[in-house]
């Protein structure tokens, strides 16, 4: 009876700003809702089949796509990289490992802006490094062209998240026993096959966690791609949440919004659903 | 102020499909130091924490002294429970520790610090109140717990393996000293283990546990000579009781190795004849068998037989020279053998009259 | 020889990383000549805080901090108290539907925002909170809640039961034992939880950006942008002087508060 009564609380504002708001969207999705007046009238599936018919949704779709699986694959490799890294024993190892997380706790807004004045054509410091190095000829448009804004924004994304994966691996590999390598050792194990015997295997569980959890962050990503590139040029970089976004408030077109943040949520599923059964599968343990 | 007994009538407790207690009845007298013994999973621990109020049973009923206590919550039983893990309060110092219960009872802080003071004395805690838990061993811990279970003089203590996390030494140190306690202060004491040696070294009576049932309940002496069925004759002693089941006609036991005369009344056809291995004496006698194995321990040695097909294990005297492959003669001590109903498992009442060879 | 090749291999890695961040704070201090000078200069020149000085008292930066201050603290107070109790509840009671409301939770930590922001927004209109801090309040608790309780679930499950029990037996009710005993056992986690509360809060756009269009209610991520955009031409100095002061919070936990954050790391999303 207690215990119903201290849940109660997070219950009531659940129901209040999750649930409630979850099937609403649903139900918008089947109007044709004006956004600056809020009106509408029922269109039951049109929405959906204006949004299937059309070729922007799709297009959005495999921009999201293309984003999550580079950026992702970016943040695990960089991420195992650097945790292997700072598992070693390195001077000033506590301050390494706070600048190499630091990243990941900046808002996206100052990411963003530190940056968007990086990439800057005329100023930027990275246009100017690469041709001092050669690598350059011209300065380059790192955001106003294609592919480039979608290299840029993936990188940026590897950048601000990748610290994530450090974290997690860092803390996976404190636990690994030190007797696990001394028996690789005196098996025989050189360094190399030390790491893909012993570590790989120890590491694949959480590398599995991680990958799901931040698979599923970095498909819902809004705020740094709308702040690099807005989606453009065009419609170039613009993934699913950018679209809603547009939907809504650039198009006026609530109903049709919401429609695309279901759709969406659809595609989400699938990771959600395997994530939740990974973690069943922990607690179970 | 004085000890009260502890009565459980008919408690089951089942937690969903799985059923821990299977309508437990046992009565244990004030002042009295019963052991719950029983292999992991027997649901020894279940029935300590229903007493404790931790646990609802879910049907039954459950008496300390003569209140029934089923919807009375923990603090207000008037009992205290040592944890197997101590649950020590970490933030708290030992002081601390042991004068929280004091504190919820309303207690004043001036008699609080009285008491605790009393109790360090007791267990020789004095120079270690003002420290927190982490920093103590796990014996000073173990008395903390002791202390705060102690300082409120509870009508019915309740232990819930609490030597298991100390080393042997310290282990059998403790139990001594539960012992004298028990002694000294009179009060009902509820001990949960796993370990044979503390339940028959310190308690009045053993209640063995099965399965979520009582196999027996009776002072020590009596689990150890007188098993009343053939899992309490199987877990308590080390090594075990020797088993060996056979054919019974005419009060007559019959097996490869061994036959034996019983007077009983209304045995079955199959039944199992129980040896201890200090009953087995190795050197002459009417029985013959192999040696498989020797084990010796310094003081005596363990010997392993094969009789007619069953292993029979043996105590002998640490100088008997026996050697793997030896063929060896025995006899078995005729007034110290038991005999169980194979089907039943249960104890006969049984004595042998004469012991011989089968052909 | 070894050890010294790989020291300066790590750390050049680290720097490269932490270069972007390194840069923000060194253009926050050159003159504004100085930035537009081709090749750009890595050093500045000279130092000058006058950046800073026209951030604070000439543009409505303190306003917006202000606002992110209210916001975060409200939000982290109302989050993990609310959330304390309740991952109390999951771990240490048995009631029906406990099993399924903790993976609920853990659902609800990965819905994606744009999903329920439309519909809140409505709601807010309706409410006629619209424009208001308390609007943001009521919507970071709903990517909060789920976090926090998920998070606080887990330091939970870390205290050992036996611990409440000894409470019980000693004498004290069960809300006595969750004072006395559990609260000061979960503190650590309770810290970490609303460490993360808060940076999360402070760092969070998409609701501000949805739900607040007027100045004096705007927290500093949707702010600064508009600033950004409002301005004729860029002025990079005074953006980096306000990216430099968005995440002086963040140094000052990250400084000395680094324990608790790594603690709750391993707690959240990546372990049980």
């Amino acid at each position: 009876m207690l215990g119903v009564m201290l849940i109660a609380p997070c219950v009531l504002i659940f129901c209040a700003v999750i649930v409630y708001p979850l099937v609403s969207a649903v139900y918008l999705s089947l109007f044709n809702i004006f956004t600056p007046t809020l009106q509408g009238n029922f269109v039951g599936l049109q929405n959906y089949a204006e949004l299937f018919a059309g070729e922007e949704f799709w297009r959005s779709l495999l921009n999201t796509l293309i984003w999550t699986v580079c950026t992702l694959f970016l943040q695990v490799v960089l991420g195992v990289a650097a945790a292997l890294m700072l598992h070693q024993a390195i001077v000033f190892r506590a301050l390494a490992r706070s600048l190499i997380l630091f990243p990941y706790f900046v808002s996206t807004v100052v990411a963003v802006l530190v940056w968007r004045w990086l990439f800057n054509d005329l100023y930027g410091i990275l246009n100017h490094l690469m041709m001092w190095s050669g690598l350059l000829q011209m300065p380059l448009d790192w955001l106003g062209s294609m592919p480039n804004a979608m290299v840029s924004i993936v990188l940026v994304g590897a950048w601000k998240y990748f610290p994530f994966v450090v974290i997690a691996i860092l803390a996976r590999l404190q636990t690994i026993p030190d007797q696990l390598y001394e028996a690789a050792t005196i098996d025989g194990a050189g360094a190399w096959s030390r790491f893909t015997d012993v570590t790989l295997p120890q590491l694949k569980d959480v590398l599995m966690v991680v990958v799901l959890l931040r698979a599923i962050w970095d498909f819902k990503e809004f705020d740094l791609i709308y702040l690099m590139t807005g989606g453009g040029p065009l419609i170039a970089t613009q993934t699913l949440p950018l679209m809603v976004y547009k939907e809504a408030f650039g198009l006026d077109a609530m109903g049709r919004a919401t429609a695309v943040a279901v759709a969406m949520m659809a595609v989400m599923l699938v990771f959600m659903v395997l994530y939740l059964r990974r973690m069943g599968k922990e607690e179970a343990r | 102020m004085s000890a009260a007994g502890v009565t459980f009538t008919r408690v089951r407790k089942a937690f969903g499909e799985a059923v821990a207690v299977k309508g437990l009845d046992l009565a244990i007298r004030p002042g009295e130091f019963v052991s719950l013994l029983g292999p992991s999973g027997c649901g020894k621990t279940t029935t300590l924490r229903m007493l404790a109020g931790l646990e609802f049973p879910t049907s039954g009923e459950i008496m300390i002294g003569d209140r029934v206590v089923n919807d009375v919550a923990p603090g207000k039983r008037d009992i205290a429970m040592v944890f197997q893990s101590y649950a020590l309060y970490p933030h708290m110092t030992v002081g601390e520790n042991i004068a929280y219960p004091l504190k919820k009872q309303g207690m004043a802080k001036a008699e609080r610090a009285t008491q605790v003071a009393r109790i360090a004395a007791m267990l020789k805690l004095e120079a270690l109140l003002d420290r927190k838990p982490r920093q103590l061993s796990g014996g000073q811990q173990q008395r903390v717990a002791l202390g705060r279970a102690l300082v409120r003089s509870p009508k019915v203590f309740l232990l819930d393996e609490p030597l298991s996390n100390l080393d042997a030494k310290l282990r059998a140190h403790m139990r001594a000293e539960l012992i004298e306690l028990h002694r000294t202060l009179g009060r009902t004491f509820v001990y949960v283990t796993h370990d044979q040696l503390e339940a028959m070294t310190m308690s009045d009576r053993i209640a063995v546990m099965e399965g979520g049932e009582l196999r027996q309940f009776a002072p020590p002496r009596e689990v150890y000579d007188r098993p009343a069925n053939l899992f309490v004759a199987g877990f308590i002693g080390t090594p075990p009781m020797n088993t060996l089941p056979g054919g019974f006609t005419d009060g007559t036991f019959s097996h490869p190795a061994i036959t034996a005369r019983f007077t009983v009344t209304g045995a079955p056809a199959r039944v199992v004849l129980g040896v201890r291995p200090e009953d087995v004496l190795i050197g002459q006698g009417p029985h013959r068998a192999t040696v498989r194995v020797v084990e010796p321990t310094g003081h005596e040695t363990i010997v392993m037989l094969d009789a007619g097909g069953s292993p029979l294990t043996a105590r002998a005297p640490a100088e008997a020279s026996l050697n793997p492959g030896d063929a060896v003669s025995f006899a078995l001590r005729a007034e110290k053998l038991h005999l169980f109903d194979a089907e039943s498992q249960a104890r006969l009442d049984a004595r042998a009259v004469t012991l011989g060879e089968s052909e | 020889m070894k050890r010294v090749a790989f020291n300066l291999m790590a750390w050049t890695i680290v720097l490269v990383t932490a270069f972007p961040l390194i840069w923000m704070v060194i253009t926050s201090v050159k003159p504004q000549f100085e930035l537009f000078r081709i090749p750009p200069t890595f050093w500045p020149e000279e130092i000058t805080f006058e950046h800073y000085r026209r951030l604070l008292w000439e543009t409505p930066f303190l306003t917006f901090m202000r606002n992110s201050l209210i916001l975060s603290f409200s939000t982290t107070v109302l989050v993990v108290a609310v959330a304390t109790l309740g991952a109390h509840s999951l771990v240490r009671f048995r009631y029906p539907g406990r099993e399924r409301l903790a993976q609920l939770v853990l659902f609800t930590y990965l819905l994606p925002s744009v999903v329920l922001i439309l519909p809140l927004y409505l709601m807010m209109v309706w409410l006629g909170v619209a424009n208001s801090l308390l609007s943001l309040v009521i919507a970071y608790t709903s990517f909060a809640l789920p976090y926090a309780l998920w998070l606080l679930r887990s330091f939970m499950q870390g205290i050992p039961d036996d611990l409440e029990s000894a409470a019980l037996v000693d004498g004290a009710t069960r809300m006595e034992a969750f004072f006395d005993v559990i609260l000061p056992q979960a503190l650590p986690g309770i810290i970490s939880t609303s460490l993360f509360t808060f940076i999360l809060s402070w760092n969070e756009y998409l609701y501000a950006l949805v739900l607040v269009n007027t100045d004096s209610a705007r927290p500093l991520t949707t702010g600064v942008m508009s600033m950004l955009v409002s301005s004729f031409n860029i002025e990079w100095s005074l953006l980096m002087a306000a990216s430099v002061m968005m995440s002086v919070p963040l140094i000052i936990i990250f400084a000395v508060l680094q324990k608790y954050l790594t603690r709750g790391f391993g707690a959240g999303g990546v372990k049980g």
